[in-house]
């Protein structure tokens, strides 16, 4: 039955294909334009760690200035990152499965003359749980292990670009690797791997890349590295040295993530941050009322707004372009089936019930809804495509899964909300008068 | 005017009446919003840095020849960088600074007034040695520029005695921009303000923009570099760039030097605002289209619909014009609904984007803008239809009754 009104919906569609167009074209640019829109808000906003985002926590802790809070719109903002002083305290707590402390750098990379000159790099310190937390996938080797992070041991873990670069993409686990006056044991080469939101630093770049070089933290005081990213502080230090730096407890500049899997763990976690901070006030610092956040990943993108607004708004406005379309289609559709009256009434006479000349026309509006909407993802891949080349520091937009199921969904409401009343309309009409006036 | 049958008939077929006027309704809401969008963004881009942004180029120098680890000689060679720099055909200016100019951030401290009890209020903050306001190209409006003595103290690990503040600033504090002589306190050292600078505009993380304070100083170190503002002569950017390029590798062949045009930066800076405004077009302009083309839609409809009718009007002695009146009427008065609802439609969507999204505002003006262009937009559209309506034979009504 289904299959039969599938062939008379073609039928109908190739005898006016001017009308046919018209009616596939309303759907396609409705379908485009509300996909590539939602699609390009939904690459920000979409959970970047399925199955496990719900259990990482990003940690934030109040030590800003008592006078005055941390500049933002809410009265209980706080510093986005933390301390190395307090990061160090952090560390010792056993209560997560896994934990890791970040920044960002720039470091010198020395190669082989041979292959390269020397040239500056993005680095990421980190330990060794941040690759097995965030899913970092690999192409040879891993990342180091908690031994290497203890000593530390001098290892490094490179991207893809970087091993093509400098070992021309070979297996290059074992290979040493100049950087700044030191020099480290490759023990990892990453997969390709280009996130479009670098969810595991949302401070400053949200939407750069994965940097090139991956070291233990634990370097961070034998080599005196500094963070290349953002740095907050309200208390005037005097400091005269590196190690003085690292000591000032009130200058924050390093993410702190934990793997918390239960939701015991997690209270217990909060319990530990909470003490932490009221036995920190005894000795003076985190004078402002208490207040610590403890985020699971897409908390913590939603409290870093990476979406931009813009986006959102684009992907509302889209979705009414669709609606417009829709209206549209409503008024052809009309036209085409009221126009096919007299057939229909001889259908009608000879014994077609109105359901099956319901069922008739509501298959054909959805034969255009899944053809124009099919038409409508292609050209939302191509425009897509287009905006990934001028998005600036090439920012990925990859059409995944759901969003491809919600656009032919979209296409599917699309045809039948467009479809149902002309098609009541059509099925719902007296037979009779319409034979009279043939 | 024929209003009354007019507006009978349109009860007759009210779905296509009601189609009209949603679709209207919902066009306006969107097309409005989008403009005000655009604006909004538009207003963004416009806003003037207030330096020479064309004609600025930034020179980064990344030392990895093991002599630059000793701070003291990185200040030292800033000195002959400048030189080296000013001496190339083409440079105009050049200062050393951690200032560069639409990166969307910067550094910031908290400052007051030296002596005050007041909440200290927070400011961007740079450091420059060399000739800043030749480079930037704005104006010192009262007071001096940094003279040698002002860089005479301990550049390592002390604090410069004078300042430099934007006028934003000192209004900011004093609530006069006249403040020459008076002082701050940033926490770490006071400072005698010495010049004021105007205009500046830097966007900042952080409501700032327009709040800053320059210290006399020398920027580098091993870590992150040293630094460099250039101005170049209008339309040398490119030969400029190549000239220094060499130029700074005769002089120390230690370091990676990256150069880029400020303008890049700050287009780099816009590209997300830029992107919107191109989308928001170019979905106005398809809805426009897709309405119009509606419109003809269902107009041609109720004209063939209505061909008999049509027929015995004329048979009764209505012109060609009379039933082209009809219909445009008809239509004017749909459109018409339809705005009226859209207006409706334009100030809720309004309020749910700035309420749940962000946004500004809706301007009125862009409303009555756009009724204007949806009522042309309508009118033209149902010319094609309503003209085969009038072109309807009056035979056609004595035909097949």
């Amino acid at each position: 039955m289904l299959l039969y009104n599938i062939r008379i919906a073609a039928k109908s569609l190739r005898r006016n294909p001017y009308m046919t167009a018209l009616l596939l074209a309303a759907i396609a640019l409705g379908i485009c334009v509300s996909t590539t829109f939602t699609t390009l808000r939904h690459a920000f906003a979409k959970d970047p760690l399925p199955g496990k985002s719900s259990k990482v926590f990003y940690v934030r802790m109040d030590n800003w200035d008592p006078a005055q809070p941390y500049p933002g719109d809410d009265p209980k903002s706080l510093p986005p990152q933390i301390s190395y002083a307090d990061m160090r305290e952090l560390m010792k707590s056993t209560i997560p499965t896994r934990q890791t402390a970040l920044f960002i750098s720039r470091l010198f990379i020395t190669p082989d003359p041979k292959v390269a000159k020397p040239y500056q790099e993005n680095v990421r310190l980190a330990f060794s749980d941040f690759f097995t937390m965030f899913d970092v996938p690999f192409q040879y080797g891993s990342g180091w292990d908690r031994k290497a992070d203890a000593k530390p041991e001098a290892v490094v873990v490179i991207d893809d670009a970087t091993n093509k670069k400098l070992f021309a993409g070979a297996n290059s686990v074992g290979k040493t690797l100049r950087i700044d006056d030191r020099v480290f044991k490759v023990v990892g080469v990453l997969a390709p791997w280009r996130p479009t939101v670098r969810y595991y630093d949302l401070n400053g770049g949200a939407v750069n890349a994965p940097e090139a070089i991956y070291l233990p933290l634990n370097f961070t005081p034998l080599m005196q590295i500094r963070s290349g990213g953002n740095s907050d502080g309200w208390r005037n230090y005097t400091i005269n040295s590196f190690e003085e730096f690292l000591k000032a407890a009130d200058i924050d500049w390093i993410q702190f993530w934990v793997e918390l899997p239960t939701p015991e763990k997690q209270q217990a976690y909060r319990d530990f941050i909470d003490n932490y901070v009221r036995d920190q006030k005894k000795h003076g610092r985190f004078e402002r009322p208490l207040n610590n956040r403890v985020t699971n990943l897409m908390e913590t993108i939603g409290d870093f707004k990476v979406v931009l607004p813009q986006l959102s708004a684009m992907a509302a406005v889209s979705v009414l372009f669709l609606a417009v379309c829709s209206l549209n289609l409503v008024g052809l559709l009309l036209g085409k089936f009221l126009a096919r009256a007299p057939e229909v009434s001889v259908r009608r006479a000879l014994g077609a019930s109105r359901g099956q000349v319901f069922l008739q026309h509501i298959v054909e509006c959805e034969v255009v809804g899944i053809i124009g909407g099919a038409l409508g993802m292609l050209l939302s891949f191509g425009v897509l495509k287009f905006l990934t080349k001028v998005l600036p520091g090439s920012i990925p937009i990859q059409i995944d899964g759901t969003m491809i199921l919600s656009a032919v969904f979209l296409s599917l409401v699309a045809g039948f909300v467009a479809g149902v009343y002309p098609a009541w309309r059509i099925c719902t009409m007296p037979p009779a008068i319409q034979l009279k006036l043939q | 005017m024929p209003i009354g049958p007019i507006f009978r008939a349109m009860t007759h077929n009210r779905t296509r009446v009601l189609l009209i006027i949603l679709e209207i309704a919902f066009t306006l809401a969107i097309v409005t919003n989008c403009v005000n969008m655009i604006v909004d963004e538009r207003s963004k881009m416009m806003k003037q840095s207030g330096f020479d942004d064309d004609n600025l180029l930034f020179l980064r120098s990344a030392p990895f020849a093991p002599e630059f680890r000793e701070q003291q000689y990185i200040l030292n060679h800033v000195d002959s960088d400048l030189r080296v720099l000013r001496a190339i055909p083409g440079v105009k200016s050049a200062v050393n600074t951690n200032f560069i100019p639409w990166q969307g951030g910067g550094s910031s401290t908290t400052v007051k007034i030296a002596g005050s009890k007041d909440v200290p209020v927070r400011s961007q903050v740079y450091y420059n040695k060399g000739d800043l306001f030749g480079t930037l190209g704005t104006k010192l409006i009262e007071g001096r520029d940094f003279v040698p003595n002002d860089f005479d103290y301990d550049q390592v690990n002390g604090n410069p005695k004078v300042v430099i503040v934007s006028k934003k600033l000192a209004e900011l504090l004093f609530k006069t921009p006249h403040v020459i002589g008076r002082q701050i306190d940033d926490g770490q050292a006071v400072y005698t303000i010495v010049g004021v600078l105007d205009p500046f505009y830097n966007p900042y993380g952080w409501p700032i923009h327009e709040y800053v304070f320059f210290g006399p100083s020398t920027v580098g170190s091993f870590a992150r570099g040293t630094r460099f503002l250039i101005r170049v002569e209008p339309g040398a950017m490119k030969s400029t760039i190549a000239a220094i390029e060499s130029a700074m590798t005769k002089s120390n062949s230690g370091r990676v030097l990256t150069m880029t045009p400020i303008d890049e930066i700050k287009s780099n800076f816009f590209s997300g605002g830029r992107l919107v405004m191109k989308a928001m077009t170019a979905v106005i302009a398809l809805l426009v289209f897709v309405t119009a083309l509606g419109i003809i839609g269902i107009t041609s409809l109720s004209v063939s619909e209505r061909t008999k009718q049509i027929g015995t009007r004329r048979a009764l002695g209505a012109t060609r014009r009379n039933i082209l009146t009809h219909f445009i009427l008809e239509n004017w008065m749909v459109t018409t609904a339809g705005l009226v609802l859209g207006i409706a439609a334009t100030y809720g969507l309004n309020f749910l984007l700035v309420t749940h999204v962000s946004g500004v505002k809706m301007d009125w003006r862009y409303v009555a803008v756009g009724m204007v262009l949806l009522w042309v937009n309508g009118l033209i559209a149902t010319i094609p239809p309503a003209m085969r309506g009038a072109s309807v034979s009056p035979a056609v009504a004595t035909r097949s009754v």
